[in-house]
This record gives C-alpha cells, sequence and structure tokens, in this order.
C-alpha cells in the first residue's frame, strides 16, 4: 500500500515537473536560473526520489525486483530515465535547457504506467541470476544516456522553427549541442553492447543458446546498428546538427519500440518480461 | 605499377565509411531476413559481415589515421574476431535433445540435432545418469526452480553427482546440458519372455503437466507386438491454486492394452501374456534435456568484452583525455578527415 501511495506520490511530482518544464524560459547562457527552473529541478529530484521509495518499497514486499510485469518494467525504466537524466543535469549545464523533451518521453511512460495492471507477477526461476542485474543495469544506462543524447539534439531541430528559436535564444550554438549529443550517443552505444554481452551470456545459461535471432534478439540487434550507423555517418557524411538531431531521435524511437513493443507482441520464448 | 594503383583505388573504395553504411544496410536487412521464413537468413548474414570484414581491412589499409588510434583499432578488429568465431562456431557446434530415464545412464543418442559438419561426437564419453528431480510450482502452476540431480564418473573413476537446473547446467569435456521444461512420468517394465534373458525398459509418457489429461502412449513389446498404456490416478498432482511441487501420483494404477486384452496392474504387479510375462516394476520420472557444444563460447565473450572496453576506452580517451589539448573544433568531432566512430 505503502509502494502505490508513494508512487502515485512520485507520479504527481513528474507531473509537476512537465507542467513547470513547457512554459519555462530555458536557462540563459550567462546563468541565471529562473525560480521556476529551479522548481523544475527541484521537482525532478522529489519525483525521483519517491519513485526509489516507491520501488524498494515494493521490492521488499514481493521479494524481487522490478524485473517482471509491463507495470514494473514502466516503472522501473522512467525512475533510470529520470535518474540518468536527473545526473545528467547536474554535470552538464546544457543539458538543463532540454528538460521538455525529455519530459516528453517521460510523461508517455508515466501515463502508460498508469493503464498498466499492477498486480504481482510470477519471477522465473532463471531471473534468479546476478546477469539480470548487469543486463537490466547497462540497459537502463543505455537508454538513458540515449534519452539525453535526443534531447541535446532536439535543440538545433527546434531551432528550426521559430517557438524553438524563441525558446532556445541565449542557448549555446547547435554544435555545442550536436557535439553534447554526439557524446552521450557515443556512451549509450558502450553500454548497449554491454547490454547484449551480458543478454547473450544470460540466454547461453537460461535456454542453451547465445544468440537464436528470435524477435527481440534481432530488434535488439538493429537498435545497435542503428546507433553504430548514426556514429559513423557523423563521422563520414558530416550532417547538420539538426540532421543529426533527427537521427538520433530515430535510434531512440527504434530503442524504444525494442524495449517497451517488441517483448509484449513477440510468440518466441524470449519474451522479457512477460 | 598499374594493378598497384587499382588496388589501391579498390582499397579506397572498399575501406571507406560510406561502404561501412552500405556493409551495415545489408547487415541490417541480413538480420530483419531471420524473421521471415523461407530467406536465406544465414547466407545474407555470412555476406554482409563478409563484406564488411573486407570493410575494415581495406580500411586498415588505406587509413594509417585509423591505425594510430589503437582502443579504435582494437575495438574493430575484436569485432572482426567475434564475427570469424561465430562463423568458426556454427561449423563445429552441437545442439541436440534427449530424454533421459531415472537411474539410467545417458548412452549418448539424441532425439533431434543440429551440428556443423566439423562437429567431432564424444557424447558416448559423457555417460552421466539422473537421478531424479525436484520442481517447484507457484499458483497457477508457474513453475519454479529445477533441481535435477545427475551423477557421473570423473577421468579417475572418481563418482561424482551434482544439483542441475534452469541456468545451472552440467559441464562435461566441453558438452553442457541443461534441463528442459519438458519432464514427466516413465513406467518401467520388464518383459520376460519364456525363452532368453529379460528386457527392461521406460515408456515416457506425454510431458507433465502440460499433457495432464493425455497421460498414454503406444509402446512396442521386444517380439514386435504393440501395446497401449495410460497412468491412471485420482490425485491433484500440481494444485493450480496453491504452492506445489512435482510429485509421483501414489497411488496408481497402470492401464495396459494388448490386442483385445485389457489388465490394470499395480506396481509390482505382472501379466501372463503369449510369449512371456510382463512386469509392471513401478513409476519413475523422465527429463528432457538440451545438451550444446560450442568450444567458441569463451573466446566469443572475450572477444566481445574487448571490443566493448576498447571502444569505452576510445571515447574516454577521445572526449576526455584529449579534448582538453585539442582546439575546441578538433574536440567537437568536426575536424577535417573521416574518421572512425
Amino acid at each position: 500500500m505503502a509502494e502505490t501511495w508513494l508512487l502515485w506520490a512520485a507520479l504527481t511530482a513528474y507531473g509537476m515537473v512537465a507542467l513547470l518544464a513547457l512554459p519555462l524560459p530555458l536557462p540563459s547562457a550567462r546563468g541565471s536560473r529562473p525560480p521556476a527552473h529551479l522548481l523544475a529541478s527541484m521537482a525532478l529530484l522529489a519525483a525521483v526520489v519517491l519513485h526509489t521509495l516507491s520501488l524498494l518499497s515494493r521490492w521488499r514486499t514481493l521479494g524481487h525486483g522490478p524485473f517482471t510485469t509491463m507495470h514494473e518494467i514502466l516503472s522501473s525504466n522512467l525512475w533510470s530515465l529520470a535518474l540518468v537524466f536527473l545526473l545528467s543535469w547536474w554535470a552538464v549545464r546544457e543539458v538543463r535547457g532540454t528538460l521538455p523533451v525529455a519530459m516528453l518521453v517521460l510523461t508517455t511512460l508515466g501515463l502508460w504506467l498508469l493503464l498498466a495492471d499492477a498486480r504481482p507477477g510470477h519471477f522465473p526461476p532463471t531471473y534468479a541470476t546476478p546477469l539480470l542485474y548487469l543486463h537490466t543495469v547497462v540497459g537502463k544506462l543505455f537508454l538513458g544516456l540515449l534519452l539525453v543524447a535526443v534531447a541535446l539534439g532536439a535543440v538545433p531541430v527546434l531551432r528550426h522553427t521559430a517557438w524553438g528559436r524563441r525558446r532556445c535564444a541565449g542557448l549555446p550554438d547547435d554544435r555545442r549541442f550536436d557535439e553534447l549529443a554526439h557524446r552521450f550517443a557515443a556512451f549509450a552505444f558502450v553500454f548497449e553492447t554491454l547490454m547484449l554481452i551480458a543478454g547473450a551470456v544470460w540466454a547461453q545459461d537460461a535456454w542453451g543458446r547465445y544468440w537464436a535471432w528470435d524477435p527481440l534478439e534481432t530488434w535488439a540487434f538493429l537498435t545497435w546498428l542503428a546507433l553504430a550507423a548514426t556514429l559513423h555517418a557523423r563521422a563520414t557524411l558530416r550532417p547538420a546538427p539538426a540532421l543529426h538531431g533527427v537521427w538520433l531521435f530515430g535510434v531512440f524511437v527504434l530503442a524504444f519500440l525494442t524495449f517497451f513493443g517488441v517483448p509484449f507482441i513477440s510468440t518466441a520464448p524470449h519474451k522479457g518480461a512477460v | 605499377m598499374k594493378t598497384f594503383t587499382i588496388l589501391r583505388a579498390l582499397a579506397a573504395h572498399f575501406g571507406s565509411l560510406r561502404a561501412t553504411l552500405a556493409g551495415m544496410a545489408l547487415l541490417a536487412a541480413a538480420a530483419l531476413s531471420y524473421q521471415v521464413e523461407g530467406m536465406p537468413a544465414t547466407l545474407a548474414l555470412g555476406t554482409a559481415l563478409g563484406l564488411l570484414a573486407l570493410n575494415l581491412l581495406a580500411a586498415l589499409v588505406k587509413h594509417p589515421a585509423f591505425r594510430r588510434q589503437l582502443p579504435l583499432l582494437v575495438c574493430h578488429l575484436a569485432l572482426l574476431a567475434l564475427a570469424v568465431l561465430a562463423g568458426l562456431g556454427r561449423m563445429t557446434a552441437l545442439d541436440g535433445r534427449f530424454e533421459l530415464l531415472q537411474g539410467v545412464d545417458f548412452d549418448g543418442l539424441l532425439i533431434e540435432s543440429s551440428a556443423g559438419p566439423w562437429h567431432r561426437d564424444r557424447l558416448a564419453e559423457l555417460a552421466f545418469r539422473h537421478d531424479g528431480f525436484e520442481i517447484d510450482y507457484a499458483p497457477g502452476r508457474r513453475r519454479g526452480a529445477t533441481r535435477n540431480l545427475v551423477s557421473w564418473r570423473d577421468a579417475g573413476g572418481a563418482p561424482r553427482s551434482m544439483v542441475i537446473g534452469d541456468h545451472h547446467p552440467l559441464v562435461l569435456q566441453g558438452y553442457r546440458i541443461y534441463t528442459s521444461p519438458n519432464k514427466g512420468f516413465a513406467p518401467l517394465l520388464t518383459w520376460r519372455p519364456s525363452k532368453g534373458p529379460p528386457v527392461t525398459g521406460g515408456v515416457h509418457l506425454p510431458s507433465f503437466p502440460i499433457h495432464e489429461l493425455r497421460q498414454s502412449r503406444e509402446w512396442s513389446l521386444p517380439d514386435g507386438r504393440t501395446a497401449w498404456v495410460m497412468l491412471q490416478f485420482d490425485q491433484t498432482l500440481i494444485d493450480p491454486a496453491a504452492h506445489a511441487a512435482f510429485e509421483l501420483p501414489d497411488p496408481h494404477r497402470l492401464v495396459l492394452r494388448i490386442d483385445a486384452q485389457r489388465f490394470e496392474l499395480a506396481p509390482g504387479e505382472r501379466v501372463a501374456l503369449t510369449g512371456g510375462t510382463l512386469v509392471y516394476e513401478g513409476l519413475r520420472s523422465w527429463m528432457g534435456y538440451r545438451v550444446t557444444h560450442d568450444w567458441t563460447l569463451p573466446w566469443l565473450l572475450a572477444a566481445a568484452l574487448l571490443a566493448a572496453l576498447a571502444l569505452a576506452w576510445h571515447y574516454t580517451q577521445r572526449f576526455f583525455l584529449a579534448a582538453g589539448a585539442r582546439p575546441p573544433r578538433a574536440a567537437m568531432g568536426i575536424s577535417p578527415g573521416a574518421r572512425h566512430g
């Protein structure tokens, strides 16, 4: 019960962040910090803390982590995306200007979470392995870093509109956002590679094969390939920052569908949480 | 001289990053072809990986700058090794299934298998024994942990045993033996012919509990006659509403039908038939196993980890260690000259 109240409190705080993010003037390069911006950062911190307590409470009640149902997968990913974004916000000044973009994704997950069945699921015997935690942690780091890359890459895209130019006035130039997006995408790629490796080791132990091209493995590989192609293409085709931002958004859509779509429509034994 | 010029031009063409992007597109199409039945997916994958390997080798020849970036070079060479090892693994690996009666040694025979053309079969040397299993069930008959006791003799002849199940395989001489969800009951029958030695064997009934209502099957007596057996019991063995465990039914009867005759036997009972006597020794369990053999596994893991760590090293060096020493444009990755990654 405590878990439910904490989750609602966290979702309310996320909602506040979303409301504060939309009308916000973005922080200027001169370093002034508007009160609404400060409020948004505090609300995001509160949301992540409340969400952490909610997840821990459920973990303690059920005896296992949030790995088995759509509700748990959505909840844990909303938490990890928000946490990675918050840490990036703290570490990289430019990330603070991208809150509205990140909140679009976090709000989508939050609304979806409200619709998901919160009843506990079965913890399969093959989940009783440290590989579950390794695979999950590096996977969450991958998606979180990619979200930050997409949010940064969106600024040059937004600047193609009059609204975006007004909102992003005073922020560093497009090349700076492009470079930062590239850096986050590069490390997202490293973690995605590690996620695939941990998943393959786990599949070998759980099912006696490390790779079988089932739908989830195929789409995870295609996501990896798409990000690899984006990193290579940036070096050779020299896209404009806005085009690079669009490519990163495409990779994120592919990753999002792989994480939250394929496991739930596939009929193969490798069904992620199902 | 002219040949050398042509080779250089070819290397420049195949070693470009644009060629890499084309190879990646082909690799994506090959991966997708695994989702379409009837497509030559393995051939497409091999072709795409071959072209990417050629692209990488040409890039190494053509771009000295690529050779100078050691972490990036290590990453790409590790990926190349990964592809080569995966191909070798397909040529030498074995993947098979078999079932084993409780108390009986594995004889090396598989029900179904797929093996690479270079696989050397040493399954007959394994000779481990299935000594029974325990399986937990959560409410809703959701399968929990499997604990399967197996025993064997090591190279020195000393008896060894261990509990395997789920993601804990038995590893013998490079073969990895996994339990599977398939398991069930096996009536043990002995045929004592009027002349000749007795023969004992188990009849593996369909997997339980998935085929709970179909616990029967046909079986051939050693003299060629066909018999039909069915396990009969009233117990609810795995209660769907509660936590439960796999267990043998007790009491139970074995229904035996041969030609027009029908018999019901309890453990230890026998029936006289034309040409001999059939004894129902009792009920055992059988377990379905998956056996795999792939010597490349540890090398694949090493190559994959090397690729990932070398890439992390490359980006750390480029973004954090070298960035401070470079002019801003170079640090932003927009300096002239095509670069990988």
